[in-house]
């Protein structure tokens, strides 16, 4: 009986199941294994090596950029979802509201090619720090490096996990805020005292989000920081367009994986935590 | 229009005087003015959207007035911040944070204060015994009932000595026994700890049981300020009468020294009479009426059992109202109601 119906539910499932096992793990699988499979077709490291002898330093670099930007987009996203929750002029607070999804329309590549122009040498940045007397014309400098690539993730990034972490922190009662006012708590202690730890796991689940899409992006770095180091992306397109080398690239796309995979342990262990919570 | 009042017994502790507050184009709170003496509780009695909750949320600080001041102790504190005013509130939902332990949520308005560690779990304890939820410290909010966060709620607003404990409907989230029970337990605590307080709530049983004076809210202004037993038995206007309770209204004109029930039909009545359907009694059609009281006849409609006594829906003429009668008796049957003088509340038609 219990049998017949456990089939019965697995005929069901098969169709969407087989779809993820053709689609997603056989390639993953494919991937996985090419990367250990030498030209005799032997098991071998040597793909490992060649990629850990050219590649650990960008390696690093992704994942100290990749960081970095993680954390700096959770401290402009708690800035801006703070002031849109706990804000008093409700002007300002339209006005933020409107403007600071923009950036999520806007595709990873413009992003890039926006920064381009706005960090170079002669950008806007520099023209603007320059007319209005904060730096000399022989201080600017191009902001084209791993700093880029952090302004164009956090830019791109921030709007994402703002609009989850605004919305988590829309959701808390507002007597929860007011009941800690009244009791004398200043706007900055009712934020870190009382709603971001209402909010704090949409937070985490944003920014492990976040963390993993800017692991895989390649234009960013691409058009703003393509010289070494770069990140890991930059260097498995090299790998296959240039030199058709799939065996290093899968190698590289394996240690990226590992990297993912920090956040996705961080993500279910977040999605377990929030189960075994009592309702 | 307010009636007046006796005077608190010691110089108002809190004033606000005058507050008006709007909501856009639309005015909530119209030139309220109202005094709270030390120690004193005062109950704001009304029905939904009438404003008495704006009334607590301006003297919070949650809500700005358009106009008026209030003062605490003598001092101003109409355009301070939440958290500079020294007041205490207890939300109608508890308001508990559920990231924090029962003793977190007590202790936090003394840790805003920056008190040392030790006399915040000082105080703790002593609110914990205080309420009697000893040894529930450690526990995390989701593990209460309904009626220990109430508590709790309590137990937080308490514990940082307010200057004015403000309280906005804090039993209707409650089981109606649990509500009696707290209801005392409240009002004693008050009491003891001698904190003016102010009383949001749409239960004139609770008023009247908690509050040394009522102030009836309608449509944004004070209908009567009083104690309680001036509000319940000497309402000023139809709305407070209605309100209390006297929901039954009737016609009548002056005949001589008294008043007689008049069918609205026959000719313009010149006084309206609110009377309790506990005060009223059934009789046989033509019983006489003794002097002063009013006879209205009409017939039975609806019935209601209410355990000791019927409840009866009576149609007569062009009014309807409820009496209640220990007899049972059958829906058509024609009847005369008896409404003695002393339970007539009788209010001059208005224009």
């Amino acid at each position: 009986m219990t049998d017949r119906r456990n089939w019965a539910g697995l005929a069901l499932a098969a169709p969407a199941l087989s779809i993820v096992a053709v689609f997603f793990v056989a390639p993953l699988l494919m991937s996985a294994v090419l990367a250990f499979r030498g030209t005799d077709g032997g098991l071998t490291f040597a793909h490992f090596a060649k990629a850990f002898e050219y590649y650990s330093t960008d390696l690093w670099f992704s994942a100290w950029i990749v960081t970095l930007s993680t954390l700096a987009i959770g401290v402009v996203a708690i800035a801006i979802a703070g002031y849109l929750t706990l804000g008093e002029h409700p002007r300002t607070v339209a006005i933020l509201r409107w403007l600071y999804r923009w950036p999520l329309f806007i595709p990873f590549i413009v992003t890039a090619q926006v920064m381009r122009t706005f960090l170079a040498k002669n950008g806007m940045l520099n023209h603007v720090l320059i007319g209005s007397g904060l730096i000399e014309p022989l201080q600017a400098q191009s902001l084209l490096d791993w700093r880029g690539i952090v302004i164009a993730f956090v830019w791109k990034q921030a709007p994402f996990v703002t609009l989850l972490l605004a919305g988590a922190m829309a959701a808390i009662d507002r007597q929860h805020i007011e009941a800690a006012r009244n009791l004398g708590a200043n706007r900055w202690r009712v934020l870190f005292g009382i709603v971001l730890p209402q909010a704090r796991r949409t937070l985490m689940v944003g920014l492990v989000l976040s963390f993993v899409s800017m692991l895989s992006v390649l234009s960013v770095p691409m058009m703003i920081n393509p010289n070494s180091p770069t990140m890991l992306t930059v260097d498995i397109a090299y790998r296959i367009n240039s030199h058709g080398d799939y065996a290093v690239a899968n190698a590289l796309c394996l240690m990226s994986l590992v990297l993912a995979s920090f956040g996705a342990w961080f993500y279910l262990r977040e999605a377990a935590a929030k189960k075994a919570e009592p309702k | 229009m307010t009636t007046p009042s006796p005077a608190p017994e010691s110089a108002p502790y809190l004033h606000a005087d005058a507050v008006s507050v709007s909501y856009g184009a639309t005015q909530v709170l119209d030139r309220v003015s109202l005094s709270v003496a030390r120690g004193e509780l005062v109950a704001l009695l009304g029905s939904s959207g009438c404003g008495k909750t704006t009334l607590l949320r301006a003297i919070a600080g949650f809500v700005a007035p358009t106009a008026g001041r209030i003062v605490v102790d003598g001092r101003d504190i109409t355009r301070l911040a939440p958290e500079a005013r020294g007041t205490a509130m207890m939300f109608q939902s508890y308001a508990l944070w559920p990231h924090m332990d029962v003793a977190a949520n007590i202790g936090y308005g003394l840790r805003m204060r920056g008190r040392p560690r030790d006399a915040i779990a000082k105080r703790v304890d002593e609110m914990l015994k205080l309420l009697q939820l000893e040894g529930y410290g450690p526990r995390p909010i989701s593990a209460l009932s309904g009626g220990q966060k109430q508590r709790v709620a309590m137990g937080r607003a308490l514990a940082v000595d307010p200057s004015v404990l403000l309280l906005d409907e804090p039993m209707s989230n409650l089981d109606y026994r649990v509500r009696l029970e707290l209801r005392h337990e409240l009002r004693a605590l008050q009491q003891r700890v001698g904190i003016p307080a102010i009383y949001v709530t749409h239960d004139r049983e609770e008023a009247l049981t908690l509050a040394d004076r009522i102030a009836v809210i309608d449509a944004g202004r004070i209908a009567q300020l009083g104690t309680p037993d001036e509000v319940f038995h000497h309402p000023v206007s139809p709305f407070v009468a209605g309100f209390m309770g006297a929901d039954n209204a009737i016609d009548v004109v002056r005949t001589g020294d008294a008043w007689a029930w008049t069918p609205a039909a026959h000719g313009a009545p010149r006084a309206r009479a609110h009377f309790r359907a506990d005060r009223a009694r059934l009789a046989a059609p033509g019983t006489p009426a003794g002097q002063g009281t009013v006879a209205v006849d009409g017939t039975v409609g609806q019935r209601v059992y209410l355990g000791t006594v019927y409840r009866y829906r009576i149609h007569a003429g062009a009014d309807d109202f409820w009496v209640e009668d220990a007899e049972r008796r059958d829906e058509g049957a024609p009847v005369r109601v008896l409404v003695p003088p002393d339970g007539l509340l009788v209010f001059p038609e208005a224009a």
